[in-house]
């Protein structure tokens, strides 16, 4: 009984375990200076996972009396989850090292973050989501306030933990007023309960408290605020961390929750929702637009692909969710590049984040401007590259679920959003020349993976990698 | 589908392929580079041919293979009149462009590049007029966009080009984004993403209720590609490509895509009012205003550029009209304009290219000195002009035979008077680029002596000034093929007929009117001019700055005012916005009516409920005070205590009382290390709004409890009350959830809880020793304190109460299982009861006769506890099973045992440790910042005068 459970939830007890063992492990070896080599080994074993869960696991397996779901949707995003975790691992050895921030916690923390995800995605009920949401939660703090020596880094995570903590007590309140209702806090209890029309109002707040909840975590407007300022405060893998793998395992707890707890009343979370979508969608990129800071400016922009990916789920489809997944995978892989050159963007071995201080990079480094051109129109969803194919799809979706109004909202912010994508590109290739240039950036680990992630984003054209059929298939597990 | 059909990918793919050859090429020369980039443009030209009869005789060729067959992609291609037509200008100009470039481009410019771009551009735009997917479409579309990015930026080092290039991206880009969502809503209309399935849903699509944002948004695709008004400024600064682009992109293929876009929905789009008043009128507009510009212009391609504008406005003009006739004319002058508008561009480049500047008031009577030149550009000129015998003056004569009766808002004058005054313009510009550049004397001032280029430059415009001329003076060549486009337009056959003299229509009155005004134009534009020049133009393009700029302060406005930094203002959004969230969720849900009667309020509890509101202001007010605000927090934890015991909770009161009092104390004793104030922060408006977001939340929050309260719920409680006892085999319904339901989340909590006294002791070790230590230790610590810290009257009350408290806690930890009580109160009660040592005889002192050791308690209340769950394995019961049973040991009264009870101790071991350890923690940071330790119960003496204590101290 208990083996079989056990047996279940084996990859995240594999995690859990290697993150115990390497922090004693490490604590009483060499400390920092087997950092590099725990860092490989935690994304070889992200990886080892993420093969391991993606080729096995058949069906719908449930552990400790549904609180543990390991299904088609759960397995899905921890594929995603584990390979953007380790990319964005791999990306952020150079810089760690020579910022003296490579510390044998971080590989650990982010490997805890990680299980907290993976409990996340899979949570069948309250507790499970909840005690998932903090163990990520909790990492996160930590990682955003990585660098102590700097005012930002810590008034990030002390920002980033403040708001969080209100986050969660709403979220807890809202969870205790669905068990109240329900009377249970498994999902397969409550949506027995939240039936269409008949919710009880305690409920309806519960509900509505949850979704203020995992706003937050997805950084919606109005629960978007930390954002930018942990984007900005935080050292830059980080950043490209919180702008991955986080994101996605929130969205899939959302709709996971949504779908598994209260799927019996999609119109009464569809709207809020919907509304959700369309400030993020709108705010993200008419503030962006202001932005000089790249990292501040792809907080906003991760606000406004939120505002898409909520745009799949709104819809309360399974099309919806199809949808919603292909949008996570693609904005991460577009984010993992994205943030490879960010990375990569320095002076004098000193990070620059100046959007300006990109002034003609073309001509230093044509191969790099062009990646990066990719990326930014993939990102700002222009066809034919991939980012086009999630948008459409999520437009798609709402459409189809009758959420015309937003589908069209959304293609109007796309045509705002576009502006500050090619903002960068315009000074890439037509900017200023300026003489305190970047340099050229030798890492061969960053250049890989914008040189892949942009690759990615033309070949993918061909079939989207297949990722549509999976994406469906773990749809259509949620949606029932 | 045929097997010609098959030609259609092909076709689409070619130059995509090709444009990988001028980069392996470009070592072999400009020559081989150039040949090469002609093959795929001669091999798809080929292809074409072979379906070019089938198509004329009204074969539609279709091919497709699924693609994303899920997002409705599909790669279909179809080739019908319209299709034929737009895929011949655009690979014939491309040819004739790569042998034009081959001259014009220098040996130090990039060539391969350019070539390769070339044939991007080229196949994206290939892949718009030959799509059957709006999907596919679109995504020719942007290809356009970003192909033409890299064209036009060819030349970075030009300032002007970098301000062009951006727009050129901004706007088309946007403008192809907002089509997405027009394919989109006509895509789920018509039930297929496939054109032919729209073109024949017309009526659905005309009928739907999302036609209008459908419109909307394909024509702001199709506005801003084809440049029409307000769009209309991107074009002109595009210019600063190279001639080649300019060329191509601006004369033939690109702008024209919005043009074709229109003509191609043409059957499910037009006839409708909407596109009537949207079309025609954007398109009149753009054309008179357009040509009035361009008069004005002394670039020669802007000039050329401005004219461009203008007969994209002429065309749309007439796709909006949506009469049969309306689009024969249209697609006639797809035609021309392509022969005369590329040909006068090269022209241009060559001018630019010899004389070295393209500034029309700096140059004149280049034809003496460039005949040839002259001759194309003439010929070109005047079929732009509208002359008769050149094939210009043919479709503007179909064009203003529409115009003249064409009502708008019942208006029979507008559209006609607007459009004669758009071709007199156009006549007069047309002029000027004649006489003001060919006529006139010989100047000697040239920047470079010019003369004639060789052959392979002119040879491209001299080709297609063969077709001006030969469609001007035959103009029934030209029927099949406009035939054949215009079916495809309208869905049903056409049956053109062209020809130079139609009679005495209006049409040929206006044109006489128009070419009379022109020349009279020409000749007053010196002075109109100069006023032109006074009356400071309005420029698009300080427009476009304007508005970019706007929209960046705006941005910044809202970001800077949102996200200022500040978190308390994040707090208050985060706070307003939830409680908004909750107060529609409670509209939405409708309440069910109350069903419990309120209770009557007895005056203490009326007297306690106003102390607690009381002592809450004071926190508010007096906050700045910290003192002051903790003694009012203790007196609010008690109120709150004593609320538990009048809603019937005594578990909750006795745990809420105990950890009150622990936690006064502890906060007590580090207040000591604080300022004693608090600074205030904010000003009046801003605490007010503050004020206003908090009591939002509090009433909602309360009103929520109210609601409950007095209704009568399906609580889970009762399943508590039925089952605590039975399962649990306790009375004590809290206590049971505590070690029993819910012992996975105590066990859990008890973790967490001695987690939590490690950290702090933890984070106290690395603080003390970093800068903050010794921060503290420099600190002074120099104001007033008592004479007697450790108070004789205090000590002793305290030795007294210590066995008392100790029992109490005993008493209470035992009959928590079925009273009110249990190992976390009963934990606290012994914190109390040692806490009040610490504070009466000092640290020191007490410590040496504490027996255990903090850290080590915690650690054995994890394992006592989890030892205690792991015992129910051995009777074959999960994890945290309990188990009770009845003993009866003779003295003693029978009574109850249950593992609960050993669980429970575990709870009471880690409450202890955790915040005796917390304390600990805060006695060390006291030492460190000079206190000093007594080792002597009492620190007074009282033999000595209390003045010399302190200063024998210091």
């Amino acid at each position: 009984m208990i083996s079989a459970d056990l047996n279940i939830i084996l990859p995240e007890i594999l995690l859990s375990v290697f993150a115990m063992a390497a922090l004693v492990g490490a604590v009483y070896t060499g400390k920092d200076k087997v950092a590099p080599a725990l860092l490989w080994a935690t994304a070889a074993l992200f990886l080892a996972l993420a093969f391991w869960i993606g080729v096995t696991g058949e069906g719908t397996q449930v552990a400790f009396n549904g609180m543990f779901v390991n299904d088609g949707f759960a397995r899905f995003a921890k594929v995603v989850i584990l390979v953007s975790a380790a990319a964005v691992l791999l990306m952020s050895e150079g810089y760690m090292a020579r910022r003296g921030l490579l510390r044998f916690e971080y590989p650990l923390l982010v490997t805890l973050a990680v299980v907290g995800m993976m409990m996340m995605v899979s949570a069948g009920d309250l507790m499970a989501l909840y005690m998932g949401l903090e163990l990520q939660s909790l990492s996160l703090y930590v990682v955003a306030s990585l660098r102590r020596d700097s005012a930002k880094s810590t008034e990030a995570g002390l920002k980033y933990f403040v708001l969080g903590a209100l986050s969660s007590g709403l979220l807890l309140y809202g969870a205790s007023l669905t068990y109240g209702y329900a009377g249970t806090t498994l999902f397969s209890g409550i949506i027995q309960t939240a039936t269409e029309g008949s919710m009880p109002v305690g409920l309806l707040i519960g509900l509505v408290m949850l979704i203020s909840g995992l706003a937050f975590k997805v950084s919606a407007v109005p629960f978007h605020m930390w954002t930018p300022d942990v984007y900005e405060g935080s050292p830059t893998p980080v950043t490209a961390f919180f702008a991955t793998a986080p994101k996605v395992a929130a969205m899939a707890l959302f709709a996971r929750v949504m779908f598994d707890a209260f799927g019996n009343a999609t119109a009464d979370w569809g709207q809020v929702i919907a509304l959700l979508s369309v400030l993020s969608m709108f705010l993200g990129s008419i503030a962006a637009i202001g932005q000089r800071d790249i990292k501040r400016l792809m907080a906003y922009s991760s606000i406004a692909h939120m505002g898409y990916a909520l745009m799949g789920l709104a819809a309360g489809t399974e099309l919806g969710v199809q949808a919603m997944l292909i949008y996570m995978a693609i904005y991460v892989t577009m984010n993992v590049g994205t943030f490879a050159f960010i990375l990569s963007m320095e002076r004098d071995g000193q990070p620059v984040t100046d959007i300006e201080s990109l002034g003609m990079y073309s001509t230093k480094e044509p191969g790099k401007a062009l990646a990066m051109l990719v990326l930014l129109f993939s990102l700002a969803g222009v066809p034919p590259l991939v980012g086009f194919f999630g948008k459409f799809y999520v437009l798609r979706a709402a459409y189809e679920g009758g959420l015309a109004w937003l589908a069209v909202a959304g293609v109007v912010a796309s045509v705002i959003g576009a502006f500050y994508y090619l903002r960068i590109v315009f000074y890439m290739y037509f900017g200023e020349d300026r003489e305190d240039a970047l340099d050229g950036g030798k890492s061969p680990v960053l250049w890989g993976f914008l040189m892949v992630s942009a690759v990615i984003m033309v070949v993918g054209v061909v079939n989207l990698f297949g990722i549509e059929g999976a994406a469906q298939a773990a749809a259509a597990t949620l949606v029932n | 589908m045929t097997s010609e059909s098959s030609f259609l990918p092909i076709i689409a793919l070619l130059p995509f392929l090709g444009a990988l050859i001028p980069g392996v090429m470009i070592r072999a020369g400009r020559t081989a580079t150039a040949t090469f980039t002609a093959v795929p443009t001669v091999l798809a030209l080929v292809m074409l041919g072979v379906l070019a009869p089938g198509v004329l005789n009204g074969t539609v060729y279709t091919f497709s293979i699924p693609w994303l067959p899920q997002l409705g992609l599909e790669a279909a291609f179809f080739l019908d009149g319209l299709g034929l037509m737009f895929a011949c200008m655009i690979l014939g100009v491309g040819l004739l462009i790569t042998l034009y470039a081959r001259y014009y481009l220098s040996g130090e410019d990039p060539v391969g590049q350019f070539y390769t771009y070339l044939l991007l551009f080229q196949g994206a735009m290939l892949g718009i007029v030959i799509s059957d997917n709006i999907l596919l479409l679109l995504i020719f579309w942007e290809l356009t966009s970003l192909s033409s990015f890299l064209l036009i930026g060819y030349w970075k080092h030009l300032p002007e080009g970098r301000q062009g290039a951006r727009m050129a991206l901004t706007v088309t880009g946007a403008g192809g984004l907002a089509m997405i969502g027009g394919m989109l809503i006509l895509g789920n209309i018509a039930g297929s993403y496939n054109l032919t399935d729209i073109l024949a849903a017309g009526d659905l699509i005309k009928a739907s209720d999302w036609y209008t944002p459908a419109v909307i948004l394909i024509l702001l695709g199709a506005f801003t590609k084809s440049a029409q008004f307000p769009f209309h400024f991107w074009l002109p600064h595009a210019m600063a490509a190279p001639t080649p682009v300019s060329a191509y992109l601006h004369s033939a293929t690109m702008v024209k895509a919005g043009v074709f876009l229109m003509a191609r929905m043409w059957p499910a789009l037009s006839g409708t009012e909407l596109w009537f008043y949207l079309v025609a009128t954007t398109g009149l507009v753009t054309m008179v205003i357009a040509a009035v510009i361009a008069l004005f212009k002394d670039d020669l391609k802007g000039l050329l550029a401005f004219s461009t504008v203008s007969h994209l406005g002429l065309l749309t003009m007439l796709l909006g009209f949506g009469t049969e006739a309306a689009a024969i004319a249209a697609v006639f002058h797809i035609l021309n304009h392509l022969t005369f508008k590329a040909a006068l561009f090269m022209t241009a480049g060559i001018i630019d290219h010899e004389a070295h500047t393209r500034d029309i008031k700096r140059l004149g009577g280049l034809a003496k000195l460039m005949p040839i030149t002259a001759v194309i550009g003439i010929v070109a000129a005047l079929s732009m002009a509208g002359i008769p015998l050149f094939n210009g003056f043919l479709s503007k004569e179909l064009m203003l035979e529409e115009a003249s009766h064409t009502n708008w808002w019942e208006n029979p004058w507008i559209v006609p008077v607007l459009a004669t005054v758009g071709a007199l313009f156009s006549v007069a510009y047309s002029l000027r680029f004649i006489f003001h550049v060919f006529g006139g004397p010989v100047r000697d001032d040239y920047p470079s002596k010019p003369h004639d280029p060789p052959m392979g430059m002119w040879l491209s415009p001299a080709f297609l000034c063969i077709f001006v001329v030969l469609i001007g003076v035959a103009p029934f060549l030209a029927e099949p093929v406009v035939n054949m486009a215009a079916s495809a337009v309208t869905g049903h056959t056409t049956h053109a007929h062209l020809k130079i003299w139609h009679g005495l229509t209006p049409a040929l009155y206006m044109s006489i009117i128009a070419v009379a005004g022109g020349a009279v134009l020409l000749l007053l534009h010196r002075p109109l001019d100069a006023a032109w020049i006074k009356a400071g133009p309005f420029y698009a393009k300080s427009a476009f700055d304007a508005v970019i700029s706007g929209c960046v302060s705006l941005s910044r406005v809202i970001s800077d005012n949102l996200h200022n930094g500040a978190i308390s203002r994040y707090l208050a959004i985060f706070t307003a916005a939830t409680v908004t969230a909750g107060y529609m969720a409670y509209l939405g849900g409708g309440i069910a009516p109350q069903t419990r009667e309120m209770l009557p309020i007895a005056p203490v509890f009326a007297v306690g409920w106003v102390l607690l509101v009381c002592a809450t202001g004071v926190v508010v007010f007096q906050h700045h005070m910290r003192y002051r605000a903790l003694v009012v927090l203790g007196v609010i934890g008690l109120m709150v205590s004593a609320g538990f015991v009048f809603l019937s909770a005594p578990d909750l009161a006795l745990t809420q009382i105990s950890v009150e009092t622990v936690t006064i104390m502890l906060l007590l004793l580090a207040l000591h290390f604080l300022p004693k104030t608090t600074p205030v922060e904010k000003d009046t408006p801003r605490r007010l709004l503050d004020g206003a977001v908090a009591l939002a939340a509090g009433v909602g929050v309360a009103s929520l409890a109210y609601a409950f309260m007095t209704r009568d719920l399906d609580s889970i409680s009762f399943y508590h009350l039925a089952n605590s006892y039975k399962e649990g085999g306790g009375t004590n319904v809290v206590n049971v959830i505590l070690v029993d339901f819910r012992g996975y989340d105590t066990y859990g909590e008890i973790i967490v809880l001695g987690i939590a006294g490690l950290v702090i002791f933890a984070l106290m070790e690395a603080l003390l020793s970093g800068p903050a230590g010794a921060r503290l230790r420099n600190s002074g610590y120099n104001f007033d304190r008592s004479h007697d810290r450790h108070p004789l009257m205090m000590v002793v009350s305290t030795r007294v109460m210590m066995p008392i408290a100790l029992m109490v806690g005993v008493y209470i930890f035992l009959r928590g299982h079925n009273q009110p009580g249990g190992g976390f109160v009963a934990g606290l009660v012994f914190s109390i009861a040692l806490l009040m040592q610490y504070m009466a005889s000092g640290f020191a002192w007490t410590m040496r006769r504490q027996q255990f050791e903090y850290h080590a308690m915690i650690g054995w209340g994890v394992v006592i506890a989890g030892l205690t769950g792991a015992g129910a394995w051995l009777s074959g019961t999960p994890f945290l099973t309990s188990a009770f049973g009845y003993v009866h040991i003779p003295p003693i009264e029978e009574f109850e045992l249950a593992t609960a009870a050993l669980f429970d101790l575990g709870v009471f071991l880690c409450v202890l440790g955790a915040v005796m350890l917390m304390l600990y923690s805060l006695s060390r940071m006291a030492r460190h910042a000079g206190e000093t330790v007594n080792l002597e119960p009492l620190d007074y003496d009282p033999s000595r005068p209390a003045k010399m204590v302190e200063k024998g101290k210091a």
